[in-house]
């Protein structure tokens, strides 16, 4: 079965472009070029992933967000320009799966999708619980965390934390995500608790912390552990 | 300033009489202690010191009813025939009527005398009041502190009520809100007209107040009301116009002060904006033309060119387009915070994750990995815009490696209240002028077939300022730039999770 990609973006250019590099790749493409039509198009036949621009000329993309997260788990990548960022998150925040920053390369889109189709309907199936990438790996349900084979002690908010993570592996999960799943909903202000941890995190789990290769930061994003 | 001004210094009607008694009192008691030893005329003379002093002390309605009530004493009490108003001899007729003649004399002239000197003790305060407020304006430095001074001011000099109110950039005035009709009619045809009105002005004379403007006609800045106002009061009422004048000056000035500046800033920044108008422009031109020859050459030579060749077009359209696009960034950055105040999206920050993010970026155009980083653990965290440093470190990083050959060192170090970032390069170094000019958004280096990044360095520096932060450049001992990032540590570092 070819999986359909909705893309939405006004800019012809770029929507040509999006619409043929995904169509080499075997996907079935629909494009649209504002938020309603976006809208009428999911309520005939929901596709399996959205690409989603965020300088629509009808709105900036949040209520179809909600729309379709009132209904379905279908991964959502949001398209965004470097002043877009407060927007961006939002849209994260909101339910949106991952984010591309204008301009992107044609591998970085394929790989964005892929991982989300990867994570497609993990709310209903049984979730990831492990992960295996180099010299890392986790196992939740075992409580088990190795590198290079050494087990590595975690404490139970750094193990939250990276297991958190874990079952978003490879997407950008943000602060606010973060701070309220594993800390509560009402500490997700608190930013500094996020840079502490996953500098004890790095510490352990990484090779050389300040060059990471698997706690990934999403500069004023969040973070993403590096899947391949 | 704040004490009020004193009121002419004549008694009230109820004291008056009862001063009026006293003397006359006073005098009659001292005439019969002293009435066996002297005789009438210095008994008069006793009187008429009386009436000295009442003439001294009251008005002329009190002195004059003190003089005629004197001689009626000494004629009842001492003249013969005593006990009666009657007068025996005519010598003693003309003792009373001289008597009488000085008193009033000498309270008319006493009274005279004093409400001049009134006057002028009036005229000084006035005087020092209106010095005062000239002094205090002179610091003023907003249009509020004006307004409170000129209420301070008129409060001081009348008993009020007196109200004050400027006009708007749109020309209405701010009137509180529960002010009477007449009032704001007063208020807005002064200013309207740009004259005083009220009794004595010739214009709307029935009111209860003078209804002045702040200024002259064609940049009255606001009006007052004062109360009383009395048509024959002149003194007070240019007193009033003087304060009024005071104010107006000093309001005018703020205004030419604020439009000066802006006109200076926006010339400032116009003129920013042209010279670097015209740097970005090569910037940008220069890789667009290597993209339109690349692209052009496949569009119309594919078929001639070898497949290594064309590889080599499709690599040089993809690696300028990436130069484009940092361009575009910094320009973009730097317009945004040499504009309008950027609201910063401060947060506490790990340096030593933006210094990975930054490296997980710009390790793609360093294959060799010349840079060597080397970040202590456990720094404290520094509030910050974390998307705006990240491109403040790696342009500075971007920089070293277009324009240097060896390794390059990055490294954060803590100090007391700061902590450093620190790039440092073996390139060619810099000319004292260059490293004079070396922020400024149109300079770049001298490099022959290498690619400006004085863009770059200019929106380094905005950033480094936005963040109260130092940005600076030093040559190495041994050849090289080294730029130092100076990031002042917010106190106290935010607290630790309560465990």
């Amino acid at each position: 079965m070819t999986l359909r990609v909705l893309v939405v973006e006004d800019d012809r250019e770029i929507r040509t472009l999006m619409q043929s590099s995904l169509s080499v790749e075997g996907f079935e493409v629909q494009t649209a070029v504002s938020l309603r039509e976006a809208q009428a198009l999911w309520r005939h036949s929901p596709p399996d992933v959205i690409v989603l621009d965020l300088g629509l000329p009808d709105g900036d993309g949040l209520e179809l967000v909600k729309t379709v997260r009132a209904q379905r788990s279908t991964p959502i990548i949001v398209v965004s320009a470097r002043h877009q960022e407060t927007q961006k998150i939002r849209l994260l925040d909101a339910g949106a799966d991952d984010y591309l920053t204008k301009p992107f390369s044609v591998a970085e889109l394929l790989a964005r999708i892929r991982v989300a189709l990867r994570h497609r309907g993990t709310a209903l199936s049984a979730a990831v619980t492990e992960h295996a990438r180099d010299d890392l790996r986790i196992d939740l349900a075992a409580h088990r965390v190795e590198r290079d084979g050494q087990a590595v002690h975690l404490t139970p908010t750094e193990f939250k934390l990276l297991a958190r993570l874990v079952r978003s592996a490879g997407r950008v999960v943000t602060h606010r995500q973060l701070l309220a799943d594993v800390w509560g909903p009402e500490f997700t202000d608190h930013t500094h608790y996020l840079r502490l941890y996953m500098g004890q995190l790095r510490a352990k789990i990484e090779r050389d912390p300040a060059e990471p290769r698997h706690l990934l930061t999403e500069t004023g994003v969040g973070y993403r552990l590096a899947a391949d | 300033m704040n004490e009020r001004m004193p009121q002419p210094s004549v008694p009230a009607p109820a004291h008056r009489w009862a001063i009026v008694c006293l003397l006359l009192g006073l005098a009659t008691a001292c005439g019969f202690a002293l009435e066996p030893h002297v005789s009438l005329t210095s008994l008069a003379m006793v009187y008429v010191l009386a009436v000295a002093l009442a003439a001294y002390k009251l008005d002329w309605i009190g002195s004059s009813v003190c003089a005629v009530a004197a001689v009626t004493a000494l004629n009842f009490f001492f003249v013969p025939p005593r006990w009666t108003f009657e007068v025996e001899s005519q010598e003693h007729f003309i003792a009373l009527g001289a008597m009488l003649v000085v008193a009033l004399a000498i309270s008319h002239l006493a009274t005279g005398l004093r409400r001049e000197a009134d006057v002028a003790r009036l005229n000084e305060q006035r005087a020092r009041q209106l010095q005062a407020l000239a002094t205090e304006l002179a610091n003023a430095a907003a249009p509020d502190q004006v307004l409170a001074l000129g209420r301070s001011a008129l409060e001081a000099g009348f008993a009020g009520p007196c109200v004050l109110a400027l006009t708007q950039d749109d020309g209405r005035l701010e009137l509180p809100t529960d002010a009477e009709a007449t009032e704001r009619d007063g208020m807005v045809c002064c200013v309207r007209e740009a004259a005083v009105l009220g009794p004595g002005t010739g214009r709307w004379p029935g009111l209860d107040a003078w209804f002045m403007p702040l200024g002259e006609k064609g940049h009255v800045a606001g009006a007052a009301s004062v109360r009383p106002a009395a048509a024959g009061d002149e003194g007070a009422r240019e007193h009033a116009q003087a304060l009024c004048a005071l104010l107006g000056q000093a309001l005018w000035r703020l205004r030419l002060n604020a439009e000066l500046l802006q006109a200076q800033s926006e010339a400032h920044h116009q003129q920013l904006q042209s010279t670097f108008l015209a740097a970005i422009s090569h910037d940008l031109r220069t890789p667009l033309a290597a993209i339109v020859g690349a692209a052009s050459s496949l569009q119309t030579q594919r078929e001639k060119l070898d497949p290594a060749e064309q590889e080599r077009l499709l690599a040089s359209i993809a690696s300028e387009a990436g130069y484009l696009s940092t361009v575009t960034e910094n320009t973009l950055q730097l317009v945004r915070l040499s504009g309008s105040a950027q609201a910063l999206r401060r947060d506490w920050e790990s340096l030593e994750e933006i210094v990975g993010a930054v490296l997980a970026r710009v390790r793609q155009r360093d294959p060799g990995r010349r840079i060597k980083s080397s970040v202590p653990d456990d720094l404290p965290l520094v509030k910050a815009d974390p998307v705006l440093l990240a491109q403040l470190i790696a342009n500075l990083l971007d920089n070293a490696l277009t324009y240097s050959d060896g390794p390059i060192e990055l490294s954060v170090s803590a100090h007391a209240n700061a902590l450093e970032v620190c790039v440092k390069d073996r390139g060619p170094g810099l000319t004292n002028a260059q490293q004079a000019s070396l922020f400024a958004p149109h300079v770049r280096g001298d490099h022959p077939g290498v690619r400006g990044a004085g863009l770059g360095l200019a929106v380094c520096k905005a950033i480094a300022e936005a963040h109260g932060a130092r940005l600076t450049h030093r040559h190495r001992s041994g050849g090289g730039s080294r730029f130092s990032l100076l990031l002042p540590l917010e106190n106290p570092q935010p607290a630790r999770e309560a465990a």
